[in-house]
């Protein structure tokens, strides 16, 4: 192989691109391979030239790719999730239309609308770009976008480490992208076990754009990891104790402590693998006493806690909105942190059910087992303290009271399909079924995806200064709900009926009922994001009707809702002293919430900088490099990062200061703004009424 | 004198008890040190020594964290930070002994003892 490496190109040429294949043999396989590659190459083509004739190119540079604005940079974040979002669906829609065509017969056992080799690829980048390229990015996003705002801090104790957090994160997205247009994607599945995923069964470069996204996404991770957990012990405002913190905060302190400690295995086993892949190492092969089990137990120690990385801040969200849309104070608060604390350090301790039929013995099986119905306990408390808080509560029915109630119904059947499959007898019948996959999307999807779209839309006046159309955003749950219910209730019957995952044809024509059904509700899905989309794009149509300038339109209780909507950039105009848990709440309760400060200082904010976005370029670069042994272009990015850091190390930094006077101006005329505006009732919520200022009588959090 | 990681001048504490508490620590880490190196060069059977250098150690990083990076159970940020470097351990040591666990149970039941692996090595191949 290294024979025909070329010194400049490495193995690229022009062999390698999806055309190529289709130049070569059309059939409709090769044909979705072209296709999702032309919609790549125009969809980029398409948004350059968008950015170009709009002339945003300046903007989207000076506002947005060198800010280090914790609420920006969580802006981006949700914004890159959303695109590979739409990647994702379009992806598992396009796995149920191949499994709805792939009944073989005895004779022709191939068929379907795509090739095997095809549909591998297909659940590969599918379970890749789901979990770490949304679920990720949307809760990374929420967490920087609500986190400071919530402790009463300015921005994320490291802004800048927090911009090449993003860009690392991005520079993976991308390199999963750019495998549709160049080269093939691994076959191995979102998990990429060796020893197939080893040099020997999977010589290409797919395995290689895996390891090297995960790579430099979960070094992203990682430092935000830090950066949460060093905000939330080091920033809070005066007077926020610990156990005055909203529950989102918590739930975001739990993640970042398990980002902390759990990624790190991940970045083990993945620089291990690649080691084995590039330098000859024997960690994970059966020669020279490697242990491919090992790659199972060190990823799944990272996979573990992962899981519950992606529905801690989901649970974070509920917490808050199950409250502010019932008008009542949340149920058992304490409760709440304790379950929360609990989630997290037991999800250390599960991680061997993810292979209970890997061959250790009945008692390590049965130590593990046990240990995952415990961690049922907590979040079984969590699921009654929401529905006690909405109890007797004046509930509305707004869009993430939808997804909520969609939640509740689902994630408990999703929780118990996982209390059986914590059983390790049990485990061993359907392990690698259907019965699986539709376990984990039926935690995931309520969990993450309805948790994350509610928390979007709760806090989306807070980033852009109108509500989103809340007839739209219903909809768009609904669908989200009944394409989940049509998606996957099939999936548990074919994995009770024997069908195992990843099997891209079936021969038994009693699969094919269920596979029609699980295909509509694939589509349910494409409409779902679809509507998804629509709700953004005609919410931004009607942004003057939906306008909420008094920024609190929900009347809520955490000190969020206390600036206005959009936040400026310094959030406070002077930092707020915490008198109680709920201290927007208690402030409404005083009287007159709206008081401005009787001082205006100048505020030190962290000045622009392409720290990031140049990272990023060069984190991009060495994947890219590596992916395709482009050596000498390997070594330059891998040295300029270091570089970079250095560079900018020696250099001095100025913040941006932002001068009193201006911060006066802004803050009274907010002030001045919200005496004006009328208030709205509860009644009015969903109006056109409703600018932001709530009737502060009605308040009962 | 400043109040451990926080930045904040602590009035109760003089420089004095700061450069005490240093001394303290560099001694009894030195002690401990010499006496790794005594121990191994001693005459005791080799579990012993053994035995002995890991109990320094660990005295060691014990002594280090308490004079050297202000953890203790009193005072409340050398609490926090005391309590973090817990979980921490806490954690490696699920992460460590789990797979120590898991990776010697399944060794145990799939890979050949060393005996037979020379054993299979030494024999012609079969095929």
């Amino acid at each position: 192989m290294s024979g025909n490496t070329s010194p400049i190109f490495g193995n690229l040429n022009w062999n390698v691109t999806p055309y190529t294949d289709l130049l070569q043999h059309v059939d409709s396989s090769t044909i979705v391979g072209a296709g999702a590659a032309s919609v790549l190459v125009f969809g980029a083509i398409a948004g350059v030239a968008l950015f170009t004739y709009m002339r945003w190119w300046g903007p989207l540079y000076r506002i947005w790719l060198t800010s280090p604005d914790a609420k920006k940079i969580g802006i981006m974040y949700i914004a890159l999730a959303l695109v590979m979002l739409a990647r994702g669906i379009i992806e598992g829609f396009v796995m149920r239309a191949h499994q709805a065509t792939a009944l073989g017969t005895l004779a022709q056992p191939e068929a379907g609308l795509v090739a095997p080799d095809h549909f591998s690829q297909l659940f590969s980048t599918h379970g890749t770009i789901m979990i770490f390229f949304v679920a990720m990015p949307l809760l990374i996003g929420l967490i920087n976008f609500v986190l400071p705002q919530q402790l009463g801090a300015r921005d994320m104790a490291f802004p800048v480490l927090n911009q090449v957090s993003l860009g690392l994160t991005a520079a993976g997205a991308a390199l999963i992208m750019i495998s549709l247009l160049v080269g093939q994607f691994g076959t191995g599945g979102w998990t990429m076990y060796p020893p197939y995923t080893g040099i020997d069964f999977s010589p290409g470069e797919g395995v290689d754009y895996w390891l090297w996204a995960i790579l430099i996404s979960g070094m992203g991770s990682t430092l935000t990891g830090m950066n949460f957990a060093v905000t939330i012990f080091k920033e809070r405002a005066p007077g926020m104790h610990f156990m005055r913190m909203p529950l989102f905060c918590w739930t975001s302190l739990c993640v970042a402590i398990m980002l902390v400690y759990a990624m790190p295995a991940l970045t083990v086993s993945s620089a291990m693998l690649a080691l084995d892949r590039y330098a000859g190492f024997h960690f994970f092969t059966n020669a020279a006493g490697g242990n491919m089990m090992n790659y199972a137990n060190i990823f799944w120690m990272f996979g573990h806690p992962e899981v519950y990385i992606l529905i801690l801040p989901a649970f974070g969200v509920f917490s808050e909105i199950s409250s502010t849309f019932s008008g009542k104070r949340l149920y058992g608060y304490t409760s709440l942190v304790i379950a929360s604390m609990s989630i997290a350090v037991i999800s250390f301790t599960v991680w061997l059910h993810h292979f209970f039929t890997m061959g250790q013995s009945a008692g390590v099986n049965i130590a593990f087992g046990i240990a995952t119905m415990i961690i049922g306990i907590p979040t079984g408390v969590k699921i009654y303290d929401w529905m006690a808080t909405m109890w007797r509560g004046r509930v509305r029915i707004t869009t993430p009271i939808v997804y909520l109630t969609g939640f509740f119904l689902l994630f408990v059947i999703g929780g118990l399909s996982g209390i059986i499959l914590a059983n390790p007898s049990i485990d061993y019948q359907v392990h690698n079924s259907t019965f699986l996959v539709a376990h984990f999307h039926n935690v995931i999807i309520p969990g993450v995806l309805y948790g994350m779209l509610a928390g979007i839309h709760y806090w989306f006046p807070k980033a852009f200064g109108f509500r989103l159309s809340e007839t739209w955003g219903r909809r768009t749950a609904y669908l989200f709900v009944g394409g989940f219910i049509f998606t996957f209730m099939p999936l548990y019957v074919l994995g009770m009926m024997g069908f195992p995952r990843r099997s891209p044809t079936f021969q038994n024509p009693e699969f094919l009922p269920w596979m029609y059904v699980a295909a509509f509700g694939g589509v349910l899905m494409m409409c779902a994001l679809a509507s998804l989309m629509w709700t953004f794009w005609t919410s931004y149509r009607n942004r003057t009707a939906l306008a909420v300038p008094g920024g609190d339109p929900w009347n809520g209780s955490t000190l969020e809702w206390s600036s206005p909507a959009p936040v400026p950039e310094w959030t406070f105009p002077q930092i707020p002293q915490i008198q109680a848990r709920g201290d927007w709440g208690e402030a409404k309760r005083a009287g007159d919430p709206w008081k401005g400060p009787e001082r205006y200082t100048d505020i030190e904010m962290p000045a622009n900088t392409a720290h990031g976005l140049l990272i990023a370029g060069a984190a991009f670069a060495l994947g890219f490099a590596m992916v395709w042994h482009i050596w000498w272009l390997a070594i330059l990015s891998f040295l300029a990062i270091p570089g970079m850091i250095a560079l900018r190390g020696m250099r001095v930094i100025t913040p941006k200061i932002i001068p009193a006077a201006e911060v006066e101006e802004a803050d009274r005329r907010f002030r001045q703004q919200v005496a004006s505006l009328a208030s709205a009732t509860r009644a009015d919520e969903e109006t056109e009424r409703n600018r932001g200022v709530p009737d502060l009588s009605e308040f009962a959090g | 004198m400043i109040k451990p990681n926080t930045g904040e001048l602590d009035p109760q504490e003089s420089a004095a008890s700061e450069i005490k508490s240093y001394t303290t620590g560099f001694i009894a880490s030195l002690l401990l040190t010499v006496g790794g190196f005594a121990a191994a060069l001693s005459d005791l059977p080799t579990t012993w020594k053994v035995v002995l250098i890991c109990v320094a150690a660990l005295l060691q990083i014990i002594t280090h964290m308490r004079n050297f990076l202000h953890l203790s159970f009193s005072g409340g940020q050398s609490r926090e930070d005391l309590l973090l470097v817990l979980f921490s351990a806490i954690l490696l040591t699920i992460m460590a002994g789990g797979t120590w666990y898991i990776m010697s149970d399944l060794s145990g039941r799939m890979h050949q003892t060393m005996d037979s692996v020379a054993s299979a090595q030494s024999q012609p191949h079969s095929r």
